[in-house]
């Protein structure tokens, strides 16, 4: 074992960063559970508590809360048919048909046993080909790294599935945003208009505190949800049986690899992997007609799915910066803050942390599993929490955490403008994460183009001359196409359930 | 970030304020220590550890708060138009040079009051470990056969590593590309072959030279680096070309010289403290304290040299102009 990986394992397992995995994985728990907060919105609102915390403590409570939300999300599922988040709405399928049938307990065991496996196959794809890929790209020059972005930012068609103009159009007004503060190469001033506090452009995690957070409060306040769901809190015993962990095996491993590599494949996110796996498993499926009818298969296959996802999407956060999914977008932002940028270069200059990372990662898994099965019964409790506490908290935490993210109040303003176009899009029916991801990817984007041709001295035929640079622009073309065929293909037969695409 | 440090050190105020007997006496509350880079970076380790040796020394809190943005300038620009009391310092660098003269401010580094320097570090010429080249002089003779070809990589445009870059470039009369690829880039770049050399501040190339992965060949600088003997100046190779990363202390305009006179002494003391002398030699940083009069001195000709290359380079109030 290399050094790094001793001091990483060093790193994760000490008892600061213990305590904080497990505080993360019981907030997120509990943020998955709760239906109207998603993992985005809990990871937003822990967001400033993490600016005055060392790295490593920060890094392990933000990722047991990742971990953490995507099994909670299966609770509120199974018991009440509300997902707590859109990856767990796969879940409800067969999940709640159970615990109508007063089977919540062994449908919540088979859920939690099968997250941590996906989690933990996860976990060992990220062990294994993250410093891998790490490897190969340090050796990405400014052409690859333009065409390997925009790669990136053709995921924008994928998540615009209901309607590839709405979703454009959000993706190029992010890219718009992008433009304001200083020009990267000549460092001209753009769009500021005399500010200096848009000098330093627009911060994408400011503005999606607004983007989500808003929204979401508003709607909460406006649909005034009194609370009255009557919630199931008798379980059964949740440890599950032998004959339910045989029967989940194949469901299991589809879920786990289909989780890990559309987790990897930048864009798919949970809610996708786990619908993808609950439908393949019912297709090979012998009793397929009781899909939908409460079978543990159903659980398990996409539970153990959007787990995966998690291990997966930090592939590429880690190794080429480019995020997955929203939450992977704000672990990005919450690293920079620390002086860590994920990339090719944090393998090499910050081995100790990038292991350390993964290892968090395991633990957060672990104690997943752990509090899941032993604390359920006092979380589930936590689903009465009444909203009129729950909301004025995020409110107050969406403004210190705009706030301390740059120590300036003109940020807060920036905050809730955003929130106000988070609004006018969610009104306008216009997906928020292609306008998310061409802030954070729109950068690099610019950056990597212009500096290719300061290179090339302006000879465009530098993109057309390395391997790397055009296997990325093909995939890019390739990428376009598949989704908008598949987005034709679903118009085509019937209209998908109006699911926000985010985690 | 601070939010709760600045909260407790308020409590910590009210309890100093009330204890605080003689009136008017500088410092009578914590002290603002604004760095004007992001957490993390190098400005930002060292200004956190400077800041916290001189409230010891002082007796007050010092919070250091990151106003990052516009190269320094939104940091400059808050310590121009903050109360000239004392309780609102800056922890400059040369980019008090570079942004103001690039016009992301409207003003230059006179608007504010200088306490003194810090502490500097040389600004290393350096190619790959296995690269052709093992002396400057092999390096621009390659330039001058195939000139605008070589590219040399720096962290942005107008900062001082391409300042410095340009000044080494035209001193030699050596045709470069200049790559500007941010602070993260610059080595990676030089690593993969996409860059031939670079500029870089000596804590950013230490360690990949002491591993062998980067050869430096020269230090645009006074005198040799004790961290690497071996290394010519500039000027022993013949270019008279000087440009260090230097950080210090600015205050707001019309501060009192009292208190600037004590903050400079606890400046200078808390730069020899064991704990910062350490951290220097970790990071291959020069810790040299300079009093208001030798910075002052010490900023208006550097301001020279950077307005002269700007000028040259077409970058001069570039950003305001147009």
């Amino acid at each position: 074992m290399s050094p790094d990986v001793l001091a990483g394992i060093s790193q994760a397992s000490g008892f600061l960063v213990l305590l904080s995995t497990v505080v993360g994985v019981f907030l997120g728990l509990t943020v998955g559970m709760i239906p109207g907060m998603t993992i985005s919105t809990g990871i937003i609102v822990l967001l400033p508590v993490t600016f005055v915390l060392p790295a490593d403590i920060s890094i392990a409570l933000l990722l047991g809360l990742y971990v953490g939300g995507m099994t909670g999300g299966s609770f509120s599922a199974v018991l009440l048919n509300i997902p707590g988040t859109p990856s767990a709405s796969a879940t409800a399928l067969d999940g709640y048909p159970m615990s109508a049938r007063g089977e919540a307990g062994r449908a919540l065991g088979i859920a939690i046993t099968s997250s941590f496996i996906g989690g933990m196959v996860s976990f060992l794809c990220l062990l294994f080909i993250a410093p891998l890929l790490a490897e190969v790209a340090l050796s990405f020059r400014t052409e690859d790294m333009f065409a390997l972005v925009f790669f990136g930012i053709t995921i924008i068609c994928s998540f615009a599935a209901q309607s590839l103009v709405k979703g454009l159009l959000s993706g190029v007004i992010g890219l718009a945003i992008v433009t304001i503060g200083q020009d990267p190469v000549m460092g001209t001033q753009r769009f500021t208009f005399g500010q200096v506090n848009l000098l330093g452009g627009i911060h994408f995690l400011t503005a999606m505190i607004g983007l989500f957070a808003i929204p979401q409060l508003v709607s909460n306040l406006v649909e005034s949800v009194g609370g009255a769901q009557r919630i199931q809190t008798k379980l059964q015993s949740v440890l599950p049986r032998m004959s339910d962990l045989r029967a989940i095996r194949m469901p299991v491993t589809i879920g786990s690899l289909t989780g890990a590599f559309l987790g990897i494949l930048p864009g798919a996110g949970g809610p996708i992997a786990a619908f993808i796996s609950y439908d393949y498993t019912r297709r090979i499926s012998k009793r397929r007609e009781k899909f939908g009818e409460g079978t543990v298969e159903g659980v398990a296959a996409p539970e153990s799915a959007n787990n995966a996802v998690t291990g997966g999407a930090l592939i590429p956060m880690m190794t080429l910066g480019i995020p997955g999914d929203p939450v992977t977008a704000i672990l990005i932002g919450a690293l920079i803050i620390h002086g860590l940028a994920p990339g090719p270069l944090m393998f090499t200059e910050r081995g100790d942390f990038a292991f350390g990372l993964i290892f968090s990662f395991f633990w957060a898994n672990i104690f997943n599993f752990i509090i899941a099965l032993t604390a359920l019964r006092v979380l589930v409790k936590l689903l009465a929490t009444p909203r009129s506490l729950l909301m004025p908290t995020v409110a107050v935490l969406c403004v210190i955490g705009s706030f301390a993210l740059r120590n300036n109040f003109f940020d807060v303003y920036v905050m809730l403008f955003f929130g106000l176009v988070g609004l006018a899009m969610r009104w306008l029916d216009m997906p928020v994460v292609p306008l998310l991801l061409a802030l954070v990817l729109g950068v690099p984007l610019e950056e990597n183009l212009r500096v290719a041709l300061t290179s090339s001295q302006g000879d465009i035929s530098i993109f057309f001359s390395s391997p790397i640079a055009v296997t990325f622009l093909g995939l890019s073309a390739l990428s376009i196409i598949w989704s908008i065929r598949s987005a034709r293909l679903r118009q085509r037969s019937d209209p998908p359930s109006s699911k926000e695409s985010s985690p | 970030m601070n939010m709760f440090r600045t909260m407790m050190v308020g409590a910590a105020a009210v309890g100093l304020a009330v204890a605080a007997t003689p009136a008017q006496a500088f410092p009578d509350g914590p002290i603002e220590f604004v760095i004007p880079f992001g957490a993390g970076g190098g400005a930002d380790i060292e200004g956190r550890l400077l800041a916290k040796k001189m409230g010891e020394i002082l007796g007050v809190p010092l919070t250091p708060v990151n106003r990052p943005g516009g190269g320094g300038a939104v940091t400059y620009t808050y310590i121009k138009n903050a109360k000239p009391d004392g309780h609102t310092i800056g922890w400059n660098s040369t980019s008090v040079l570079t942004t103001t003269n690039l016009g992301n401010t409207d003003f230059g580094y006179e608007a504010m009051d200088h306490v003194g320097r810090v502490e500097f570090q040389p600004q290393p010429f350096a190619v790959k470990g296995d690269a052709k080249w093992n002396t400057f002089a092999e390096f621009v003779a390659d330039c001058k056969a195939a000139p605008g070809t070589l590219k040399v990589a720096n962290s942005g445009t107008g900062s001082s590593t391409h300042t410095a870059a340009i000044m080494l470039m035209d001193a030699a009369g050596c045709e470069v590309i200049h790559l500007p690829k941010g602070i993260k880039g610059r080595n990676k770049s030089v690593l993969n072959g996409e860059a031939d050399a670079m500029i870089a501040p000596l804590t950013g190339a230490v360690n990949l030279t002491k591993a062998g992965k980067l050869k430096i060949l020269l230090m645009p600088t006074d005198a040799r680096s004790s961290i690497f003997p071996d290394v010519p100046t500039a000027k022993e190779v013949g270019f008279d070309v000087t440009l260090d990363l230097f950080r210090g202390l600015s205050v707001p305009p019309n501060t009192p010289d009292d208190v600037k006179a004590k903050l400079a002494d606890a400046m200078a003391k808390a730069a020899n403290s064991p704990e910062f002398q350490d951290l220097a030699k970790k990071k291959g940083f020069t810790v040299a304290p300079l009093g208001h009069e030798d910075f002052t001195t010490l900023l208006a000709s550097e301001d020279v040299k950077v307005k002269k290359v700007f000028t040259s380079a077409g970058l001069l109030n570039s950003k305001s102009k147009k």
